[in-house]
């Protein structure tokens, strides 16, 4: 089963992580290193997840631990593109109420202003 | 309760993280042969994986240094499917009645238990001696 992940942008202050395929036990591994390398900059994160058909317990413990150490440096890790069987993960887990969750990668940068500016 | 025999499927796979995507294929081909709709296969689907997930964070390795499986059993009854995932790790501290995480504590784990509870209508732990069963069950809707 392919699973890509890959920073599709970067610069001084956003860094765009595209995740294309399944987050589970196997494949979660590589979404955590992924995020470590972005820990220290830049300041927001922000996790493309409109190619993610699927994310399980093991996906939301690493994005959590990747919020957790965004926040501790001032910084953020915002979501973009949920599908709807991804959304309901983050509903059920009440984290969609934790993370900033944006319709787009466009809006998670707030090159939206009005539309999609605030979380959802 | 239905007269009719439930049709029962078994697959034993190796406690090891690139064959839960197999378990999950394989669980949501076998729910499908009931009349479920698409998002209450997909909640079967994920809540297996879960299980299956946990058990093989758990799983203790084996002395005599044979690969540890998981053993899934789907039961395909008149009402209900009830999914049954085993594994040999015995005697682990598993809470019984968790407490859902609070997502303002951001903790990193524990999120797969709160998401069975969920996503399935009744699941049950049995712990013995020859190891660790999650049951789960998933009732059509009327």
């Amino acid at each position: 089963m392919e699973f890509r992940i890959e920073v599709t942008e970067k610069g001084p202050d956003v860094a765009v992580l595209a995740v294309d395929g399944e987050i589970d036990l196997a494949t979660a591994p590589r979404l955590k290193e992924a995020l470590l390398a972005l820990a220290e900059e830049p300041k927001t994160v922000i996790v493309d997840l409109s190619k993610t058909q699927y994310l399980d317990s093991t996906a939301l413990g690493v994005l959590v631990g990747g919020l957790k150490r965004k926040r501790e440096r001032g910084g953020e890790l915002r979501l973009a593109g949920l599908t709807e069987r991804v959304r309901r993960v983050f509903d059920i887990t009440r984290l969609s109420t934790v993370f900033e969750i944006y319709p787009s990668v466009e809006e998670a940068k707030g090159e939206k202003k009005g539309e999609g500016g605030a979380p959802l | 309760m239905s007269t009719v025999a439930a049709s029962r499927v078994e697959l034993l796979i190796p406690a090891r993280p690139e064959f839960v995507a197999v378990a999950r294929m394989a669980v949501k081909a076998v729910a499908s042969r009931m009349p479920f709709g698409i998002d209450d296969l997909e909640d079967i689907t994920l809540a297996a994986a879960e299980a299956c997930t946990n058990a093989i964070e758990h799983v203790p390795v084996d002395p005599r240094g044979t690969e540890p499986d998981i053993r899934i059993r789907l039961s395909l009854e008149a009402d209900q499917l009830v999914v049954e995932v085993q594994d040999r790790g015995v005697g682990r501290d598993i809470d019984m009645e968790p407490v859902p995480p609070d997502p303002e504590d951001l903790p990193e784990s524990g999120w797969g238990l709160l998401l069975i509870q969920a996503l399935m209508d009744d699941l049950h732990w049995d712990i013995n001696s020859e190891g660790t069963t999650v049951r789960m069950t998933k009732r059509l809707a009327r």
